[in-house]
């Protein structure tokens, strides 16, 4: 058994960090204020490799795996969990395409993903009781020269700036059994692109709904695997990557509470020195790093091959719970600064809670958990 | 098309680095390795040299075993090969050491219209490597560079110096430390990153560089290495009127001779 990321892992990692550093920095802070969309940053991401990192060599992309996956997205998290989030809608819909796409889809979409010159989004959600998975009011009807898709999705991210959407429907109504998944160019016409969603937090990532109305789609649109399948495996791949945004956000917060509590002077010393103020960030840090072994674990079991989606469902219930903890307590060390607007904490807040309260309903990663048991 | 060399030096990252508040001693058990900051630059401008002019850029660093584990980074970078000579008399060499095996192996080699190197180090900033290797090989040299062109074999260069700069010419070869503000380095991507795997590397042996002992003998004994701390004083002007303290901060200034 070995911890340790390769070197080549490490040195992707270390280029991850110096881009964010580089790249995102500089403008997180207006993002985060302005909501605007980052598109300056979506060529450097494509140019650094950063947009085909699991797509296969033939599309473009390196072929580096998951654990290099989730290392890349925990590094550009630190700095930035907006730019992640765009990242992982993108790269579950690149994913999908790559598995269960025709050729022909792959070889349309694809090079064009990894250049960043087309945006993929997942488009799963609905207004109903469960995501993806359950009864879906998007209905394909097929038809001599492909389908006909009719109905909407919601919270859609990249919704707008996508080229691509990765979309699911069932081709009987009311029967969720006959789910399947389209790739549908945004520029089809009746794709409708509702108004963007104000968000608590990950603001530079656009959300919206997203009409279907008789969208006409050729057969080749049509992915290759069951709905349900395609739904379930890339949720669980995205749940990993939504993992590592908070672990990365979460470090965040644990790095700039503990610099402030270096330099804040207190009662003739710094407040870094107080046991309460170290009991605050030991904590912290014992959290993040629990959940970062078993996180890289999960992704690890992606690379080998191996069925990962209850320590995926591991890893998202876990942070669940930590994420707006590791932010309460980063708050707390940082007192009345953690709660000024315009320092990073209540960002990181907004964000964390982000990574934590979407694609991870209540009962769904329990219930993976629960199944696995006995 | 220039053949260029940059030499590099694989030093700890002094970010990992801490001070031990009670004896100011310093604990880098747990720091990693990084390429020393001008280094890097050194690396770019060679890469950005080749990428404009053609030729070919190589790599050269001499350090403890620990130097193996930077040559993916510094070929991610640009240098089609890496040259690396790990040896336990690293852990002790002065600027003299270094440069003796630096040049011996330069020697080695082969000729180089440029060899480049940083300025001077991360961690003993002691710019002396650049001057002593152009001594021991016979080459001019040019530090404090911080612009640098080629046009044929001439290698035209800006000295940043404390009070002035200066132009100056030199037809090669020739050996050139450069300064922080000379490029940007850059971020290798995925697919540089991966690719370092394939381009060669290849270990040089101190045994076969022809060096006599006392050549790896450091002239220069480091007796101790403690942390600087900034001590803070904390003073607080606490007058009504924001003149007076501006006077008394001056005034504190003024006793300390800042001002």
């Amino acid at each position: 058994m070995n911890f340790k990321l390769t070197e080549e892992q490490q040195l992707i990692q270390q280029s991850a960090r110096e881009f964010a550093k580089e790249y995102l920095e500089p403008l997180v802070a207006k993002m985060d204020e302005t909501r605007e969309f980052p598109r300056e940053v979506i060529k450097p991401l494509a140019d650094h490799d950063f947009l085909g990192l699991h797509l296969s060599a033939e599309s473009g992309g390196v072929e580096a795996g998951c654990v290099t996956y989730i290392t890349v997205i925990e590094a550009i998290s630190r700095s930035c969990g907006s730019v992640a989030s765009i990242m992982n809608n993108h790269a579950m819909a690149s994913y999908a395409i790559q598995r269960w796409g025709s050729e022909a889809v792959k070889k349309q979409c694809l090079p064009a993903m990894v250049k960043g010159e087309v945006l993929g989004a997942f488009a799963i959600y609905e207004h109903g009781p469960t995501p993806g998975i359950g009864p879906m009011a998007v209905v394909a009807t097929k038809t001599d020269a492909g389908y006909v898709l009719k109905g909407a999705k919601a919270y859609v991210r990249n919704a707008g700036k996508a080229g691509v959407y990765v979309v699911t429907a069932v081709t009987e109504a009311d029967r969720p059994k006959t789910a399947v998944a389209f790739v549908v160019d945004a520029q089809t016409a009746g794709v409708k692109v509702g108004e963007r969603i104000a968000t608590m937090g990950l603001r530079g990532c656009p959300v919206a709904h997203v009409v279907f109305d008789n969208v006409v789609v050729p057969q080749g649109a049509l992915l290759g695997g069951r709905g349900t399948e395609i739904v379930n495996r890339t949720l669980a791949l995205g749940a990993l990557a939504e993992a590592a945004q908070t672990v990365g956000i979460g470090q965040a917060a644990i790095d700039h509470a503990a610099a402030y509590a270096k330099q804040r002077v207190q009662f003739g010393m710094p407040v870094f020195n107080f046991p309460a103020v170290q009991a605050l960030l030991s904590d912290s840090n014992i959290d993040c790093h629990v959940a970062r072994l078993a996180l890289y674990h999960a992704a690890q079991l992606v690379d080998d091959g191996e069925p990962f989606e209850v320590e995926s469902a591991m890893v998202k219930s876990f942070l669940a719970r930590l994420g707006s903890k590791l932010l309460v307590d980063s708050c707390q060390v940082e007192g009345g600064m953690g709660f000024v607007e315009n320092m990073p904490l209540p960002r990181l807040f907004r964000d964390i809670a982000g990574t934590t309260l979407l694609d991870a309903p209540a009962d769904t990663p329990e219930r993976a958990i629960a199944m696995s048991i006995a | 098309m220039p053949n260029c060399l940059v030499c590099y030096k694989w030093t700890l990252d002094e970010r990992d680095i801490k001070i031990n508040p009670s004896d100011l001693s310093l604990d880098s058990s747990r720091a990693k390795g990084k390429i020393s900051d001008f280094d890097r630059m050194a690396i770019e401008e060679a890469t950005l040299i080749v990428e404009k002019h053609g030729g070919a850029v190589e790599a050269l660093s001499y350090g403890t075993a620990a130097v193996k584990q930077s040559l993916k980074d510094t070929l991610s970078r640009g240098p089609g090969k890496a040259y690396w000579i790990a040896d336990a008399s690293a852990e002790n060499a002065d600027a003299v050491v270094t440069t003796n095996v630096l040049a011996a192996a330069i020697k080695k080699l082969g000729s180089y219209d440029l060899i480049l190197c940083g300025e001077g180090s991360s961690d003993a900033f002691n710019q002396q490597t650049a001057p002593r290797i152009a001594a021991l090989l016979g080459l001019p040299c040019l530090s404090f560079v911080n612009k640098l062109s080629i046009t044929e074999d001439v290698v035209s260069v800006t000295r940043k110096l404390p009070d002035r700069t200066e132009e100056v010419s030199v037809r090669g070869p020739v050996v050139v430390s450069v300064l922080s503000e000379i490029n940007k380095p850059r971020i290798p991507s995925l697919k540089q990153v991966l690719g370092a795997a394939k381009k060669p590397n290849q270990e040089i042996k101190i045994a076969d560089l022809g060096l006599k002992p006392e050549d790896l003998q450091p002239k220069t004994v480091r007796r101790s290495v403690k942390g600087f701390v900034m001590q803070r004083k904390n003073v607080i002007y606490k007058e009504t009127n924001l003149a007076d303290n501006v006077a008394k901060l001056k005034e504190s200034l003024a006793a300390e001779g800042l001002c």
